[in-house]
């Protein structure tokens, strides 16, 4: 009676979801989308292109962009700033919250500084990101660092605090001693499922940072999204937004992949 | 009033079960000496007295169950004795040697198995092999034997989250007893599963205890199945915590639950349980 509950590990349940139920939802979802080009695009009829662009010039903005090699240099500009202020950003944010969130000496010595410093939007620290590093790619980079950074510290703080005491305990009756053993052997485990919905979340966030970022005169595609709109040209605006939305479904079905992979021991 | 010498606790009929005289440490595998526990109040008084003055021991190779109504500390006092919890007075006597924190020379199992989720099976038994100083292939050969000894040899890849509790308190128990310890702490490990697997836990659990030679000391709040395991149950009483009488259970094993020596021995620990303070 007690192994009709028991499977062997290791199955692709991962992929169940990508079957037959999953088809039916593409389909309902390519219907959604082609709908909404239907209703934006008679709305755009009776409205200027600088008030609202049809889906056919916005279609035609981003080949062209496309084709000029312009929105391949600008994505590629912000890939400079995305990846290294993504990466500083979440290593620096899981890294303290781990630490903070562990240690109640380090939680005391910053709890007051980290309350200050909380609150403060990332695009109210471009003063900060001009003086420290330039109006170049580290200073957009540093930008999408603090934003990432925030995200990860609570996600982790609060993951590690969730920690069960009795795991610990367990741990220690089997030889578990010290921090650092502990850490690594018990709390880091346990908190990953927090960690990665934090990290997941951070990586979407810096991709709307990407626009804050680049608000100072660094080129890149939040740039070009600042400039077409300056310029009223709406549908180039739109093209450029578009570009942010694909970069960021690829990082997160890929992240996706990586995190099912990495908590396959979840119920 | 205060020690209890297990060797001569054991007529139950007449003697109090608290013989006077000190614990004889060198002969038990683990003995409790006067141990006490106060939670501080708030402030303004309050203070709670958990246990007091509880002195016990277990003789190496032992079956000793702890029993007694809910609130008398049983867990508190378990908790010390692993190391888990301080206590306010007293101590924890390890053969001889007094207890300051987790060890691995015992191994401790909970009610609600604690394991690791993102270890698998084979990993989870392993865990307190990977801090000792054994081979990888010492290890891998400990680890097949404990699954072995449990029967889970087929899940040795499979995470916990696909185990029923019976099978869970299993990978907990090889876990425990993968490091060799000379003493097994239980708390209520079989509070958890139904009553049928209780009883198959209960006999795997003998078996295992025959075949290792461990001493256990095994906290459960049911008589019955304290009088079917043990070779002695200390019977607790609550306000404060404290050994109301230890019992010697003198029935040859495998016990029945219809015998009517056992119907006694579960008649007489349920009279003391409930015999008020």
């Amino acid at each position: 009676m007690a192994t009709e509950t028991a499977s062997p590990v290791g199955e692709g349940d991962a992929f169940a979801s990508a079957g037959l139920g999953d088809g039916r939802r593409l389909l309902r979802g390519a219907v959604g989308v082609a709908a909404f080009l239907v209703v934006w695009h008679a709305v755009s009829l009776t409205q200027d292109p600088f008030v609202l662009p049809s889906p056919v010039a916005v279609a035609g903005a981003f080949a062209s962009e496309l084709a000029s090699g312009d929105m391949t240099a600008a994505l590629s500009q912000s890939v400079r700033h995305w990846v290294p202020g993504t990466i500083a950003g979440t290593g620096l944010g899981v890294a303290a919250g781990v630490a903070f969130g562990w240690s109640r000496l380090l939680d005391d010595l910053t709890a007051p500084l980290v309350r200050t410093l909380r609150p403060v939007p990332p695009l109210a620290l471009i003063g900060f990101a001009i003086a420290w590093f330039g109006i170049n790619d580290w200073g957009a980079a540093f930008i999408i660092a603090v934003g990432a950074f925030w995200i990860n510290f609570y996600a982790a703080y609060g993951a590690v605090e969730g920690v069960s005491e009795d795991l610990l305990d367990v741990g220690r009756t089997l030889g578990v001693r010290g921090d650092l053993d502990a850490v690594r052997s018990i709390v880091l485990p346990a908190s990953l499922p927090g960690i990665m919905t934090g990290i997941r979340t951070g990586l979407g966030r810096c991709w709307m940072l990407v626009v804050a970022s680049e608000i100072f005169g660094v080129p890149g595609v939040g740039r070009e999204i600042i400039r077409a709109s300056n310029n009223l040209r709406v549908d180039r605006a739109i093209a450029y937004i578009l570009v942010l939305s694909l970069m960021y479904l690829l990082v997160d079905v890929a992240f996706r992949a990586v995190e099912r992979r990495a908590l396959a021991w979840r119920a | 009033m205060a020690g209890v010498n297990g060797s001569d606790a054991g007529d139950a009929d007449d003697s109090p079960g608290r013989a006077d005289g000190p614990p004889e440490p060198e002969a038990a595998s683990v003995a409790l000496d006067g141990v006490g526990k106060t939670y501080p109040g708030d402030g303004d008084g309050g203070a709670v007295r958990a246990l007091d003055d509880v002195s016990f021991s277990v003789a190496d190779g032992e079956f000793v169950c702890l029993v007694g109504p809910s609130g008398c500390g049983k867990t508190t006092l378990f908790r010390i004795a692993a190391g888990l919890t301080e206590a306010t007075d007293g101590r924890v006597l390890l053969d001889g040697t007094e207890v300051t924190g987790p060890t691995t020379d015992m191994g401790v199992v909970f009610q609600e198995y604690h394991l690791f989720p993102w270890l698998t099976v084979a990993e989870n038994v392993g865990f307190g092999l990977e801090r000792s100083d054994r081979s990888p292939a010492e290890r891998e050969a400990r680890v097949d034997e404990m699954l072995d000894l449990v029967g889970l040899t087929e899940f040795r890849d499979a995470y916990p989250k696909s185990l029923s509790g019976g099978m869970k308190q299993r990978v907990a128990i090889a876990r425990s007893l993968a490091v060799d310890p000379s003493l097994l702490l239980m708390d209520e490990p079989f509070g958890a599963v139904d009553a049928q697997t209780r009883e198959m836990l209960q006999r795997e659990l003998l078996d295992v205890w025959a075949s290792t030679g461990k001493t256990v000391l095994f906290v459960t709040h049911d008589v019955a199945e304290a009088v079917t395991l043990a070779d002695r149950v200390v019977v607790m009483a609550a306000d404060p915590g404290r050994v109301r009488e230890i019992v010697d259970v003198d029935v040859e094993r495998p016990r029945e639950r219809g015998d009517a020596a056992f119907a006694e021995y579960v008649g007489r620990v349920r009279e003391l349980i409930g015999a008020g303070p």
